[in-house]
């Protein structure tokens, strides 16, 4: 398990309790989090689940595939260093009380 | 004592009581009809979703898998050969390389439903079948008009009928294998042709197409390509008749849409997650599992109840009523995880677009019959006829 809290753009903030292996996408939009849509459902094919990841924790998430690179491309947002695709990172002990910050708009 | 058969007609007919019944008591039930698990609650299936390593696919991921095709298709085989196949094709299917495809869906959706004008009754999966195939022939590159190779009908027929299963010997019967190669032999033809005389489509690009310096193989080409035709034509035309049998069964739901188009896409959420075509997929295990007290043992297979994980109380609160101010975020409508459905924007688009002109021709409309005929799948569900009156 690990706790995550996501930041939306207007400033509300929403911590969740995910069970190792869900993805932050499906922890997100199964919890209420509106700032996350994942419009393709956690196949990696819409870059609408797009979050800032606090910067100092990049080190203790998986590097991005090139699918997920790709993918980022396409985002709607500015895109920044510590842009990721939240259906592409998966929550386990490694990432207890991560803060992701999601931005104004995914389309 | 209670029995959860996948394919008896009376799950065809009404799997949610079923489904409630497993998700209260037995949330991890082996079902010997089926001979496998079934998975009935939303967090169980999300989770078992995402952990392919362990809920593998490359066994095959229907329900009732057709001869020769597990391990050759995108639904059915793992990452990282999953990633390959779905990387040369998933840039034709993102949102904003459909804009183009929008006129043209506008186009047949206008000409299809025109012909409804001045009908007192129809049957929708008349209008909705000849909608699907056009719109999936126009997406994939098939050929169309004075190039096609054989009527829309037959496509359609045989689509729709390589999905279902025989409810007596819970296997394929012959007519199903039979649409089965009818869709494989159509679909090779057109690769041959597209191979022949490339042009700028989702198929020609896809036959065509090297990774790393190797072609895929021909398995691969023709099954995919199969799928496509059969996930494209029957998971659309069956999810546009669960849509438009919910309309035809709310009243106020119906006269909401109508009254105010905007709201469409709300109501095409909520019925992918109240009744969505696409019930149930299986997985097969790579290692044992232990869950709610159950050892499933490495090798066995496993049903993913969608459908049930939709109406899970614990994740949707009233998940009986069908209500299209829920925005029901996270729904399994389209799976979910590496295989979550690929044609979730086409199918969004389309079936908004089909609604949005058939509502100008036909506003107001009711079912006729009280039951009716399902159709004999494991895996998804639809009526195979839905007369409509209109009033």
């Amino acid at each position: 398990m690990a706790h995550i809290t996501f930041i939306e753009a207007s400033g509300q903030s929403t911590t969740v309790n995910l069970a190792d292996g869900w993805s932050l996408m499906q922890g997100a939009t199964a919890n209420g989090v509106d700032g996350i849509l994942g419009e393709c459902g956690g196949s990696c094919a819409c870059a609408t689940c797009h979050c800032y990841v606090d910067e100092a924790r990049l080190g203790d998430l998986p590097p991005a595939s090139a699918g997920e690179l790709e993918m980022l491309e396409n985002v709607a947002a500015e895109r920044r260093p510590n842009s990721r695709l939240a259906c592409q990172l998966k929550a386990s002990a490694a990432l207890e009380g991560l803060i992701v910050h999601l931005p104004e708009t995914q389309e | 004592m209670f029995s959860f058969d996948p394919y008896s007609p009376a799950v065809d007919a009404d799997p949610f009581p079923y489904y409630k019944r497993l998700r209260d008591e037995q949330p991890c039930f082996w079902s010997p009809e089926a001979q496998m698990w079934v998975l009935s609650r939303y967090a169980d299936i999300v989770s078992a979703g995402q952990d392919w390593p362990t809920y593998s696919s490359a066994s095959g991921n229907l329900m009732t898998e057709l001869p020769g095709r597990a391990g050759a298709t995108l639904g059915s085989s793992d990452p990282p050969k999953h990633d390959r196949l779905r990387g040369l094709i998933q840039h034709a299917f993102m949102k904003r390389n459909l804009l183009a495809l929008e006129e043209p869906i506008r186009a047949v959706a206008q000409e299809v439903f025109g012909q409804l004008k001045g009908a007192k009754s129809f049957d929708f999966k008349e209008v909705s079948s000849q909608f699907t195939v056009k719109v999936l022939m126009a997406a994939l590159g098939l050929p169309m008009g004075d190039e096609a190779i054989v009527p829309e009908q037959e496509v359609r027929d045989n689509a729709v009928l390589m999905v279902q299963s025989d409810a007596r010997t819970r296997a394929k019967g012959p007519e199903h294998i039979a649409a089965y190669n009818w869709v494989q032999d159509y679909a090779s033809k057109v690769i041959a042709m597209r191979r022949a005389e490339p042009r700028n489509d989702l198929i020609s690009n896809f036959a065509l197409a090297e990774i790393d310096g190797d072609r895929l193989d021909d398995r691969e080409v023709l099954l995919t390509t199969t799928t496509l035709i059969m996930a494209g034509v029957e998971s659309l035309g069956g999810f546009m008749m669960m849509f438009a049998y919910n309309l035809a069964t709310f009243d106020d739901a119906r006269r909401a849409v109508v009254a105010n188009p905007a709201l469409l896409p709300d109501a095409i959420e909520e019925s992918l997650r109240f009744n969505t075509s696409a019930q149930r997929f299986r997985r097969r295990l790579m290692k044992d599992v232990t869950l709610h007290g159950q050892t499933m043992k490495e090798g066995d297979f496993v049903c993913l109840a969608y459908g049930s994980g939709n109406r899970d109380e614990r994740q949707y609160p009233n998940p009986d009523v069908y209500d299209i101010t829920r925005k029901p975020r996270g729904h399994l409508g389209f799976g979910g995880g590496v295989h979550a459905c690929l044609g979730t924007a086409i199918a969004r688009l389309s079936v908004k677009i089909a609604f949005e002109e058939f509502h100008k021709v036909v506003p107001e409309y009711r079912r006729m019959a009280d039951q009716l005929p399902w159709m004999p799948s494991s895996t998804f569900r639809s009526p195979l006829v839905l007369e409509l009156a209109v009033q």
